[in-house]
Parts: C-alpha cells; structure tokens; sequence
C-alpha cells in the first residue's frame, strides 16, 4: 500500500537509521535519513517532509533546538521526539514547544505503528480542512462578484471596507441586482464567516407566522407548537442574520425587531427566559426606505439603526459595460452544466443585450443566457436565440460601405463563420468575401 | 530460474519447514527448498536485551543469495532491531534476504498449551509476508491478506496465508 506521506529519520546512529526506514519503507511511505540536526535542517529546506522523528540526543545541536527550529520552519510539520526513559523530562518539554508526541527507546513495534497511523490522521484532517476553509472562501469569494464597471468596482470596496467590521449593513437595490450575492460576499470575508448566514425572506413569511419564525416558540406557544423550536435570532448566534426584503415587515414586526437589534435579547414566542444571540445584521430593501420613513410606513429608529453602512447597487441598465462581462459567465456557467459547445457571444446578440432595459437586472440576464443555451446550436450565442427582436438596434448607416459591412458580419454569424456557406448566400466567392472582411475589419467573436 | 532458499538457523522443527515448501512455491511461482548452513549466533547476542540483533544476522545471510535467488533465515531465536522491542520477521525491500523469529510464535510463551498446528501456520504466514517485502510488496491494509502488518500473534491468526487481490497483481506488475 503506498502511502503519500514522507517521512524524515534523524538519529546519529545508523542501525537506528537503517532499522526505521526500513520499518516504514515497508508500510510504503517515503523515507528519508539525517544523521545530525544540520543534515535535517537542509534536507527540510529543500524537500517537504510531513512528519519528522527526531532523536532527543544529536551531536551539535540536540533535538529540543532541532524540534524548535523545525516548528519555525513550517509548523504544520509533526515532530516525534525518539527519546530514552532517563530523558522523558527533556521529550515532555519538547511537547511544550509544539512537538506531536514522543517515544521511548526501544518501541514496542504496535506503539510506533499506531503513533504514525494517528500522526497520518491528524496531518490529512488538517490539509481537508484547509482545503475546506479555501473552498469556503471561494464560494462567495468578493471576486467571484462579476463585473468590471466603475459602479460595481464601488459597490465590491464598499464591501471589503466593511466585511471585517461588525457593522449593521443595508443594502439597497433593485430586484434582481444581486443583494443576497453581496450579503454573502460581506458574510463570507468577515470573521463570522465559519458560521452560517441565516437568511429570512420577510416578504415570503406570513404576519402571523413571522414572530414565531424570528424569536423561535416554546411547546405549547400556540394550537400546533408540539415541540419547542429555535427561531432565527437563536439560529445566527455567532453568525450573520440576513433580512431580506425588509420593508415588508409590519409596524409590529418593527418594534420588536428594534427592540432585538438594540438588546440581542429576546424570549421565545410563549416563553420566560429570556436568550442573548450574539449576530450581526445585514438587510436588503428594493424600496427607499427614506421615503417609506417620510410616508410613515417605516419606523424612523429602526430606519436609523439598520442605516449604519449602506451600499447601493445599480440597476443593470445603469452599468451597461457590465453586460457583456456577466453574459459570457452567464454563457461559461450554463454551457458546462448543460453540456453544451457555447462559448461566444454574437456581435448583435450583444447589441440587442445592451439596448434592453433589464427590469429584471441581472437574474433576467441570467435567464435570457440560460434560456438561449437551451435552445441554441454551435459555439455562439446568436440574436435569434434571445427573444429581444425589438430591441436590435435599427440601422442607420448612411454609405453602401457600412451597410455592405454590416450586412456581411450578420451572415457571418448566422452561418457561425462558415466562409463557404456565408460566401454562397451573399452570392460571392471564398475570396472575395475574405478580402471584405479584412477590408472591413470584421472580426470573429472567438 | 530463481530460487527460496529456507535456511535454519538454531531452528529444530525441520520437519515443519519441509512441509510448507511446496505452499510457499505455489504462492510465489518459485522453487522452494530447504538448505542447511551453519552460523554462530551467539556473536549477535545483546547481553543488555538478551535478544539477538536481527540487523547484524539478515547483513550476513545477504551475500549467501546470489542472482535472484530469495534466502530467507528461521530461527527460534528471540530478535530485535534496535528502536523495536522485538520482531516476528524481517527483510530488505525488494532485496535478496529475510529473516523470521519464530520465538514469540509458540502458544506456550503465553500460557497456553501448545499447539504445533497454529504454530505452524503462524510461521508460515510470516515467511510469505516477509518473503512478499523481498519481492518489494510493502504492507497491506486489506484485512485478511498475508502483507497486513502484524505486531501480535492474535492479528496474525487473524489474517490468511494468501495475497489480496490488488497485492497480488502488484506482485505481479513488480515481477514483469
């Protein structure tokens, strides 16, 4: 059985050595040997040894120096002190500097086996939870925001300035912008981020049922309540409370909740104890509520206390140069789940794309892509797949010229750049069509 | 054509050996047969461990196999290398030579009555498994197969005499 893992044997004597490797060789890990702490010093530099057995007593330097020196290397690496019993004090005190663990000379053969085997564990947990911890952040990395238009670029700074504070955020947008996107772009690169976010949809919660889901219900609360359950504010202690769509909540609803925010204190609905949650409050809102304040449908505290970081993002019409950016995710993403060869995005699909004035902002975008890979063949994404016909833009060309070019590059695309097929329907030959691409500068989207 | 060659060392049970030979061919394709050779093992005795160094002994059994001839030394001797308390067996990855204790095999040493045929058969899982290292077969973690790691005799009556299937064509891929 192979095993990945190295191993590095420094002991002076060589039937120590040569007894060890030859132990571990055959329980197939990667084995090398040092007869002195210098030898180990540069066979660690110049190779990534995952776990080292240092004998307490080397000539020069002595293993407690070596087994330091080592942690300040790299201290993910495990150090075994091979000690006599006479220096169990000494291997004890190596333990203190971050050793893993020690062994007395001579071993009982099951004490090393099972010390390696346990050792093995520890340094496979510890690299599965590092490459967890990478795989979180990469989830909802800030960069994995798409878009490269100056709005954006704000709306992602705002987001690293205030990720790592504690900070109660509102995040205002239109539907479809994103808001959850950003709520966990802040969540994931703040300290909390090792906790959930817990995430309350206020509009698709009922008035009635809304109490019971924010401060959770004791058995017996109400007709129904069969068992005691946690509600949401109990559900984020440590963690991140996202309040979607929080203009939706009654004025009832926005006492109590200010009365939670202010305190971190709360009782289960039908309850007496009173619970402290300790979360940090994210909202998002696709109203004003400035103007719900001024109308008297928001409650001016609450707005005053939910308002300490605000960020605004901007409808996708607004930010136009996005477009193109999340269109060819958009295309890479659904592509790859579906199976599909797509890559491109035609020139006029493109077009019509940036003349629509995206109600729906960025989830509509993602639909129209999704849908046209459905429905669509070849490498790119054409005008005819995208049901936005009027929204081609009309031609305005003045010269023949533009309009010869123009004419050209849509048969280009409806034919996928097929020059012999093109060729044949503009009633041309191979070459000619190639020499008014080049005089047009007409270039393929691939 | 190589060759196992089975080599007593202080090792009276004769008998025992010569009826495992025809196994340990069947198991490795190679001829197996017994050879006698003396050696004094007195000079690798450890007055401190009262065990004999099986380091110093498998060193003097090497230059005995010649070609890709296996030797592979048995002794009721009680072995050691020096970071182990003791050991059943030993042998060079890949190499010529073995070496196998049959000391701590023996119900006896325990307690318990004797009993010649697991005694028997605990010595012959050990001679394939280290004969296995010597074909460069490292350690197994399928419960059951002769190349399972063993430090007690309960775990050796616990596994088989025979390889799994993956060492088993390693052996194989190591052999072509």
């Amino acid at each position: 059985m192979d095993n990945n893992l190295s191993i590095l044997i420094v002991d002076d004597e060589l039937s120590v050595r040569d007894s060890l490797s030859n132990w571990f060789l055959e329980d197939g890990y990667n084995v090398d040997v040092a007869e002195d702490a210098k030898v180990a010093l540069k066979k660690l530099e110049a190779f990534n040894f995952h776990i080292v057995l240092v004998d307490i007593k080397l000539p020069g330097m002595d293993g407690l120096e070596l087994n330091r020196r080592i942690k300040s290397i790299n201290e993910d690496i495990v150090v075994i002190i091979m000690t006599a019993f006479a220096s169990v004090d000494s291997a004890v005190e190596a333990l203190k500097d971050g050793a893993y663990d020690y062994v007395c000379k001579p071993f009982d053969p099951d004490a090393v086996s099972h010390l390696i085997r346990n050792a093995s564990q520890s340094i496979q947990l510890s690299q599965e939870n590092l490459s967890l911890q990478e795989r979180i952040k990469s989830l909802t990395n800030i960069e994995a925001v798409i878009g490269g238009s100056e709005a954006i670029l704000k709306v992602l700074e705002q987001v690293r300035q205030v990720a790592d504070t504690d900070s109660t955020v509102i995040i205002r947008g239109d539907s479809g912008t994103g808001k959850e996107l950003i709520a966990k772009a802040i969540h994931m690169n703040s300290p909390r981020r090792f906790f959930p976010m817990v995430t309350v949809h206020c509009g698709a919660i009922a008035e009635t049922l809304m109490e019971s889901e924010l401060f959770g219900h004791e058995r017996g609360a109400f007709t129904g309540a069969q068992y005691a359950r946690k509600g949401k504010f109990e559900m984020a202690d440590g963690a991140t409370l996202f309040l979607d769509e929080i203009s939706t909540i009654s004025m009832k609803m926005q006492i109590e909740l200010l009365r939670v925010l202010e305190t971190k204190r709360f009782t289960r609905v039908g309850g007496n104890r009173e619970y402290k949650s300790d979360f940090r409050v994210i909202c998002a809102t696709n109203r004003d509520l400035k103007s719900m304040v001024d109308a008297g449908e928001f409650r001016e505290d609450l707005y005053y206390r939910l308002n300490v970081f605000a960020i605004s993002i901007p409808p996708l019409r607004e930010r136009k140069e996005d477009i193109k950016i999340l269109a060819e995710h958009f295309i890479r993403l659904y592509a790859e789940q579906m199976n599909k060869p797509t890559k491109y995005i035609g020139k006029r699909a493109l077009k019509a794309l940036e003349n629509y004035p995206f109600p729906g902002n960025v989830r509509e975008l993602e639909n129209l892509i999704e849908r046209a890979i459905v429905i669509g063949t070849g490498d790119t994404v054409r005008l005819n797949d995208l049901p936005l016909d009027k929204y081609t833009s009309q031609p305005t060309w003045e010269s023949i010229q533009e309009m010869e070019s123009h004419h050209i590059q849509s048969i280009l695309e409806k034919y996928d750049w097929n020059i012999s097929r093109a060729a044949k329907a503009l009633g041309v030959d191979r070459v000619t069509l190639y020499s008014k691409i080049k005089k047009y500068k007409i270039e393929s989207p691939k | 054509m190589s060759l196992i060659r089975i080599i007593p060392l202080q090792f009276a049970h004769f008998d025992i050996l010569e009826q495992m030979l025809s196994t340990i061919s069947n198991r490795y394709g190679v001829e197996c047969g017994l050879s006698s050779h003396h050696m004094d093992l007195n000079r690798f005795f450890d007055p401190v461990r009262s065990q004999y160094n099986a380091n110093e002994i498998i060193k003097e059994l090497l230059p005995m196999a010649s070609g890709e001839d296996k030797i592979v030394g048995v002794t009721e001797l009680d072995l050691f290398i020096p970071v182990l308390r003791y050991i059943f067996g030993q042998a060079y990855l890949g190499g010529s030579a073995a070496l196998i204790s049959a000391h701590r095999l023996d119900n006896r040493r325990y307690g318990l009555n004797d009993d010649p045929k697991i005694y028997a058969e605990r010595l012959l899982k050990t001679i394939l498994h280290e004969i296995g290292h010597t074909f460069g077969l490292k350690h197994c973690f399928q419960p059951g197969c002769t190349m399972v790691s063993t430090t007690y005799v309960e775990e050796l009556d616990q596994k088989s005499d025979l390889l799994c299937k993956s060492c088993h064509l390693e052996l194989k891929r190591l052999r072509d």
